[in-house]
């Protein structure tokens, strides 16, 4: 369907993105800063039209210095709510990278290179008008405003557009900016949840050296009861608990502590999408992180040898991530 | 209720500690009232006490964070307030009434106060509440007051924008102050330049009421105006002024009298321009100038007699036969301007006219004892065929000699008002003398009518100008004696020759306070008054007085030869024009502004790229001292110790505020010193 007006706007926006560069950091001039009067401060405008109107038609001398009082601070409020956002520099600190479905944190520094300013509201260009962070920044000073977004789809992506806008000191202007940061954002798959429980290195085909096949090993733990399990590994008394509590069966797990070394097996997660996988060995990532163990990835088309460790799990992730 | 009481008190005290909310919302419902405030006067009162209540339950809600009542409860209480309206006004239309139900809405508004619109809602009624003041009173102290009212609406509006944190109010109000003043250039410009013109639509008869002189008189009418001390007019007179006796202002000239009322005479174009004043004039004449308040009638009081039509700007001046001047619209803007009177003067036909037929009816059935008394005097042997001037010195007489009594509150009278007031009470103001002796003077077959207007001014001149108030209002008669044309023979001067010699007026008794000061300094209470008259005509005089005749002033002063409405609009246009440029080039400046720390820097920095010194942005004053320490050693220590000490400007716990420019100068003559690296 060609809609014309539709057209235009996307027109219009490649046009106006165009011409901003991303950066990281902005400096706010009278180049990148919009100003239109709000809703209210038409309303404004009406009200000093009517007061002149009626100071016209009684002859009130005072009638017009309370009009053209108001009018005038409307004026310097115009300006004042420009001068507001011109001259900060906006800065996008380094962004974390964060897990599909989870809220990305993008931390922004605010400079004021002269006086305080007031009443600066930031959000990312797309979400909802209400969903602004305030903040002010000290005369000569900087502030730090959060924003958040959620992640939706894994890779390595864009930081969306940022606006700045604000409507000080009276509202009848509303003056903004829109921010294209340069930085770029690590979105993790999302970790299936409930977990599967971790592979055991039987599962391992062609296993490393260091795995052992141990059925029966020192009992480290319990897991939840999974398909396959034989019944001695059942541990009874437990599972009678916590069935009665409406749980489950309950297995003990013997894997985590005793298999130091694990890997983490596209073709172990069954008979999943590829997404779903993905979103499998991210959750065993972190489970085999947190446990402290020795695990490798393996993709079909790359593989991370057994590490351990914050750049090992960066590492793995990162390469879920961005897998094809 | 006690109870709200001390939450009131309570939460007066903790001023500071209220949440956010709760102190806006008090904030804003402080300066709602005192807005509303100077109203209490003229509302009525169910509206005062609806608004106060409204405004207190708001109050209590905010100190208790609960929740705002439905839609339904405030559309429930603006129907009453509605009906109220048309109880006690009759009408939903007009002054009065719009600005009760302006109130009220503005109170019931916020009980809604759910969304930032709601918000500007109240803000902009409040704007147009203040407007409503100044159709009752322009005065200095209503200014005052509506000025604070604008600012702390303005504050209110700042802190809805002002969304982190607790700000306090005075610095909001510090911000609110700063956009006013700045608006304050514009504002002035405005004002002096934007052409005045006349009212779009109707006479504005709903503006300040002022009951000025009007063309009818009823007994009492002008004793009304005994009560009012409000300045009527100002006058500067050139020379010395004349004796005070011989101030007459004259306004309307009443012929017509039906019995209850008097009223001018029928004037058509035809006749006026058949009859000449005949204005005869002797001796010199007296040059002033006068203010005229706007009296919203079409008459101009000058003085007495002045012969040639005053010069005013945006109106047409006219004189009828009887010595009146007129205005071609009611004057509603204060006037200012010059004119010439002759104190020595005569005027009227000399011989028998049949417009003076007029000036001897006497409407049937009224006053019969007085016509018997006029009769009886007829029938005496001195007055039988005695001249005008002989019977009305007869009267004064009388009058003189009988026991009369002026007073300002000489009680209600009835039909027969004359007989009552002439042969029974003897108690009248000058209206009710002014009345008999005209009465009296037609049944003795003389022509005679009624001339309203000013007698006497303030006995000392206040910056030069005499100031004659509404209280100086006074009402006297003519008679027409042959050959001689109209003569003045005020009755008042009769019976209470101060009143007319020396313009000392009836006072009302004084207020508690003024009376109370009145007794123990007369003279500090009368400087005290004298100082607040001097500001108030100064406040009349530029402000309130600035009309289109002082506009072309201005322009002409400006150097424009035969300034015209359309030179005001495109000076205005040119300098708002030329403001907005200006603050556009402000704000292109403005782009080059930088923090003056990093001004700093990168001059230091210049000056060390000069020596050979390269640095990136973000080093540290520390790196770039351990730098020149390692080029130089002890020759640069000069300068590496400048550059420690800015750090510990820049970082240290006791930072400046603003970069040290005597530091910058030091380094930058230090590094001239110093010879390239390499």
């Amino acid at each position: 369907m060609l809609n014309p007006a539709r057209q235009l706007r996307q027109r219009f926006q490649r046009w106006a993105q165009s011409r901003q560069a991303r950066t990281d950091t902005l400096q706010l001039t009278q180049r990148n800063v919009y100003i239109l009067p709000t809703r209210a401060g038409l309303l404004f405008a009406v009200t000093v039209i009517v007061l002149l109107l009626a100071s016209i038609n009684y002859q009130l001398n005072l009638g017009y210095v309370l009009t053209f009082l108001l009018a005038g601070s409307g004026v310097v409020s115009m300006h004042i709510t420009h001068a507001t956002l011109r001259g900060l520099t906006l800065h996008l600190r380094p962004v974390a990278p964060a897990f599909v479905g989870d809220a990305v944190l993008l931390d922004v520094v605010l400079t004021s290179p002269g006086t305080a300013r007031f009443g600066i509201g930031l959000k990312v260009a797309s979400a909802a008008p209400g969903t602004l962070s305030w903040i002010n920044v000290p005369a000569l000073g900087q502030a730090s405003a959060q924003l958040s977004f959620v992640a939706t789809a894994r890779g390595r992506h864009e930081v969306p557009t940022l606006g700045a806008e604000t409507r000080f000191p009276l509202g009848l202007f509303r003056t903004w900016t829109v921010w294209r940061p340069a930085a770029q954002l690590l979105v993790y798959p999302k970790p299936e949840h409930p977990a599967a429980a971790l592979p055991l290195t039987r599962a391992v085909a062609g296993g490393a050296a260091q795995a052992r096949i141990n059925d029966g090993g020192e009992v480290e733990g319990v897991r939840a009861y999974r398909r396959g399990d034989p019944p001695k590994l059942i541990a009874w008394k437990k599972a009678a608990k916590a069935m009665e509590a409406g749980g489950d069966l309950v297995s003990r797990d013997t894997s985590a502590a005793v298999h130091q070394a694990l890997w983490l097996d596209w073709q172990g997660c069954g008979s999943l999408a590829p997404e779903d996988r993905l979103s499998r060995l991210a959750a065993w990532t972190l489970a085999a992180h947190r446990a402290g163990a020795e695990y490798g990835l393996r993709l079909p088309d790359r593989e991370l040898d057994l590490a351990s460790g914050d750049a090992h799990r960066r590492h793995c992730l990162e390469a879920l991530a961005l897998w094809r | 209720m006690p109870a709200a009481l001390k939450a009131r008190a309570s939460a007066w005290l903790g001023w500071q500690r209220l949440p956010r909310d709760a102190r806006d919302t008090l904030f804003m419902l402080f300066v709602i009232g005192w807005t509303v405030l100077p109203h209490v006067g003229h509302l009525a009162a169910w509206c005062s006490l609806l608004t106060l209540a409204v405004l207190l339950w708001r109050a209590r809600l905010a100190l208790d964070n609960a929740a705002l009542p439905s839609r339904w409860v405030l559309v429930a209480v603006l129907l009453f307030a509605a009906g109220l309206t048309l109880w006690s006004h009759q009408t939903l239309l007009g002054k009065e009434p719009g600005v009760t139900m302006v109130v009220v809405l503005m109170a019931l508004k916020t009980l809604e106060l759910r969304a930032r619109r709601d918000a500007f809602v109240v803000f902009f009624l409040g704007f147009f509440i203040v407007l409503t003041h100044f159709l009752y009173s322009q005065s200095l102290l209503v200014a005052v007051a509506m000025l604070v009212s604008v600012w702390g609406l303005l504050t209110a509006l700042v802190l809805v924008h002002m969304p982190v944190g607790q700000p306090s109010l005075r610095q909001a109000g510090a911000l609110a102050a700063r956009t006013a003043l700045w608006g304050a250039p514009i504002m002035a410009l405005m004002f002096v330049l934007f052409p005045r013109i006349g009212p779009l639509w109707g006479v504005p008869s709903d503006g300040q009421v002022k009951t000025g002189l009007s063309n009818t008189m009823r007994m009492g009418s002008v004793a009304e105006l005994a009560l009012d001390d409000s300045i009527a007019l100002r006058v500067r007179f050139d020379g010395p002024p004349p004796a005070p006796g011989a101030m007459y202002f004259r306004g309307p000239v009443l012929t017509r009298f039906d019995g209850h009322e008097w009223r001018v005479a029928n004037f058509d174009s035809f006749a006026t321009l058949r009859a000449p004043s005949n204005l005869q004039v002797r001796g010199d004449p007296v040059r002033y100038e006068m203010t005229l308040e706007p009296l919203r009638i079409t008459s101009l009081p000058l003085l007495e007699a002045t012969g040639i039509a005053p010069a005013i700007e945006g109106y047409r001046t006219l004189a009828l036969p009887d010595l009146q001047w007129l205005t071609d619209r009611p004057v509603i803007e204060r006037l200012r301007f010059k004119a010439e009177a002759w104190p020595q003067f005569t005027h009227g036909p000399r011989t028998s006219t049949p417009a003076l037929r007029e000036a001897l009816e006497l409407p049937a059935g009224y006053n019969p004892r007085t016509l018997a008394w006029a009769a009886e005097l007829r029938r005496q042997p001195a007055y039988a065929n005695a001249p005008p001037r002989v019977l009305a010195a007869a009267l004064m007489t009388h009058i003189r000699t009988q026991r009369y009594t002026y007073t300002v509150a000489p009680g209600e009278y009835g039909a027969n008002a004359v007989d009552e007031f002439w042969l029974d009470r003897r108690e009248g103001f000058c209206e009710h003398f002014a009345s008999a002796f005209v009465v009296i003077m037609r049944a003795l077959n003389v022509p005679a009518r009624i001339v309203t207007g000013f007698q006497g001014t303030d006995a000392a001149p206040i910056d030069g100008y005499y100031a004659v108030r509404q209280s100086s209002a006074h009402a006297w008669a003519e008679y027409w004696e042959p050959g001689t044309g109209w003569v003045r023979a005020d009755p008042t001067a009769a019976v209470a020759p101060d009143r007319i010699d020396r313009g000392s007026r009836l006072a009302p008794p004084p207020g508690l306070m003024a009376g109370a000061l009145g007794n123990v300094s007369p003279e500090l209470l009368a400087r005290l008054r004298g100082g607040w008259e001097a500001i108030n005509n100064r406040w009349n005089q530029w402000v309130l007085n600035y009309s289109r005749g002082q506009q072309i002033d201005v322009l002409k002063s400006l150097g424009v030869d035969s300034p015209s409405w359309e030179d005001l609009a495109l000076l205005l246009i040119v300098s708002l024009s030329s403001l907005a440029l200006g603050g556009a080039a402000w704000a292109w400046w403005d782009r080059h502004r930088i923090d003056p720390w990093v001004r700093q820097m990168e001059r230091l920095r210049a000056a060390l790229r000069r020596l050979g010194l390269d640095s990136a942005a973000h080093d540290a004053p520390r790196a770039l001292a351990a730098r020149v320490r390692a080029q130089y050693g002890a020759q640069g220590e000069a300068l590496a110790a400048l550059l420690d000490a800015l750090e510990r400007q820049r970082y240290s716990r006791t930072t400046l505020a603003r970069p040290d420019a005597a530091l910058t100068r030091a380094f930058v003559s230090h590094a001239r010193g110093l010879r390239p690296a390499r």
